[in-house]
């Protein structure tokens, strides 16, 4: 990597559930306002490795830092508050709450800054205007595409430093896919330093500067987006399986 | 009828704040904390101890209440974290509260007796009279105080963050933890509220029962069947059922025998679960959408009419 601490520095990671290692060593950075995307088969741990770095599954052994800060050492509450924001798979928003509600939960650890509050909750709005209009409404009673942009809002709202995206697609009509798309697009070209786990390798190749694909809990494969032609493409599909 | 109503709705907001206090701390954290009934003695009881040896009666009972809420904050600490920590799944802490539970029961009875003690009269004197009927002033101000404790719960639950985030941990707590939520001091914190309302239940009743080791059963077993009537959707209903369930003891012991208290009101709650066995309150939801669909079926008849 660069001189500049890596946004997100991770080495050796080994992690899993029970005595399983779904993690078996690995290595993977983003670097300062780079998006970086993450590709592999069913079972290859992706989501594994966004739970790590987000402290919610046991790690063993390894490196896992963010921003020069080692989240080995941080219960998961802690990393949660500005280090690291997870978009989990499925969204999982508090259906029954209002979507204003969910977004100020993502901000819980700056409930004592308020003005840093109403402006984060402001930048969301800006980036989503449509959820300005809905904010009183249950979560639940959103179309799919809104739920996202709900749940990318509440990860933004605890102004990480790295934020992280587990299948931001999935389950969403195409119009919808293009909206959430254009989002993560506006928010690198913020600046922001993204790791995105994402099936649909068109996407990715379109969002993120360099791509690493995952398998059996390793890394099989890291390469810049730019470089990955027609026969990249083939070489990923080949991974994917 | 009025005094059966009166005095019902007196003894149910006792079983009311149990039951709500079952309520709370199975709403955060779904466990059911068997140990509540007897927080609810060690108000009581510290209460009655602190009188006895001359402390103002008023500091006293909120002391009492102090000592429930740090008891029930203990309990999570000590029988139901460890066992979550070790498995989440786990269902040890049906056996551990009902340990914490014997432990407090036997430990009252070491440290003051098993008897009967005295508990100070706080408001027991003065009568009240509600049209026909007559209540003490201790019976009209248990009645008021466990309607207001309801209300406020549940205008905290909805309108602070605390209470929302306490919603968002119900519904997904590892959710709330990668937004920052540290759970355990939240279930810590709901359990030492639920062992604040057994107190208040305790130094409410206090006054009537006397200060007995042994209060947490009769208490733990009504506020559960309170839990049960109302449901844990929304831990406000478990007061609800509490007051159906005071109301239908003193009718039965009015109407059928001086015992029939000990059974019947059993009898309406194994009825109820049978019909609906999340609870009364999962009627509410149906029922409005029933209200508001006939209201848009009816509304253009009228006005052709």
């Amino acid at each position: 990597m660069s001189a500049a601490a890596p946004a997100l520095h991770i080495a050796g990671l080994h992690a899993g559930y029970g005595r399983y290692d779904v993690l078996r060593g690995v290595d993977l950075d983003v670097g300062p306002g780079e998006a970086v995307g993450l590709l592999g088969p069913n079972g290859a741990g992706k989501t594994t490795l966004l739970r790590s770095i987000m402290g919610l599954v046991k790690h063993r052994r390894g490196v896992l830092s963010v921003a020069g800060t080692d989240l080995l050492r941080l219960p998961a509450h802690r990393i949660a508050r500005g280090h690291a924001g997870l978009v989990p798979e499925g969204r999982r928003l508090f259906v029954d709450q209002p979507i204003e509600d969910n977004l100020l939960l993502g901000a819980l650890h700056l409930r004592r800054h308020r003005d840093r509050v109403a402006e984060l909750l402001e930048s969301v709005y800006d980036l989503f205007p449509v959820l300005r209009d809905l904010r009183r409404r249950p979560a639940g009673a959103l179309s799919g595409g809104q739920q996202q942009m709900v749940a990318i809002g509440r990860m933004l709202m605890s102004d990480p430093k790295v934020l992280l995206l587990d299948e931001p697609s999935l389950g969403l009509a195409p119009i919808a896919i293009g909206e959430v798309a254009e989002a993560l697009e506006a928010l690198r070209e913020q600046g922001r330093s993204i790791l995105v786990v994402e099936q649909r390798v068109d996407l990715v190749l379109r969002m993120c500067d360099r791509i690493y694909v995952l398998a059996g809990g390793e890394v099989a494969l890291e390469e810049r987006a730019s470089a990955l032609g027609d026969d990249g493409r083939a070489l990923i599909d080949a991974y994917l399986g | 009828m009025l005094q059966v109503l009166l005095s019902g709705l007196a003894i149910g907001a006792i079983y009311g704040l149990v039951g709500m206090g079952f309520a709370i701390a199975f709403y955060v954290t779904r466990v059911i904390n068997f140990a509540e009934g007897q927080l609810l003695m060690v108000g009581v009881m510290v209460a009655a101890w602190l009188a006895r040896t001359g402390l103002d009666p008023w500091l006293a009972v909120v002391v009492g209440i102090a000592a429930a809420a740090a008891v029930g904050a203990v309990t999570y600490l000590v029988a139901v974290r460890p066992v979550l920590a070790f498995d989440r799944f786990s269902f040890a802490w049906l056996v551990s509260t009902l340990g914490v539970a014997l432990i407090l029961e036997n430990g009252a009875a070491l440290i003051w007796g098993p008897t009967s003690r005295s508990f100070p009269a706080l408001l027991t004197g003065t009568s009240v009279h509600v049209g026909s009927a007559t209540l003490t002033l201790q019976e009209v101000v248990t009645i008021g105080l466990a309607v207001v404790v309801a209300i406020a719960f549940e205008l905290y639950r909805r309108k602070t963050l605390f209470g929302k985030l306490g919603m968002a941990i119900a519904h997904d707590p590892e959710m709330a933890t990668a937004l920052g939520a540290n759970t355990a001091v939240v279930a810590a914190a709901a359990f030492a509220l639920a062992g604040a309302f057994a107190g208040l239940a305790g130094v409410l009743i206090g006054p009537i029962t006397y200060s007995n080791p042994y209060l947490g059963d009769t208490y733990g077993i009504a506020g559960f069947v309170a839990l049960m009537i109302g449901g844990t959707a929304r831990p406000a209903a478990a007061m609800v059922g509490g007051l159906l369930l005071g109301i239908l003891g003193e009718a039965a012991n009015k109407l059928i025998n001086t015992q029939a208290s000990d059974w019947f009101p059993f009898v309406v709650v194994v009825v109820i679960l049978l019909v609906l066995p999340e609870g009364l309150f999962s009627l509410v939801g149906p029922l409005r959408r029933l209200v508001l669909r006939r209201s848009r079926r009816t509304s253009p008849v009228r006005v052709a009419g």
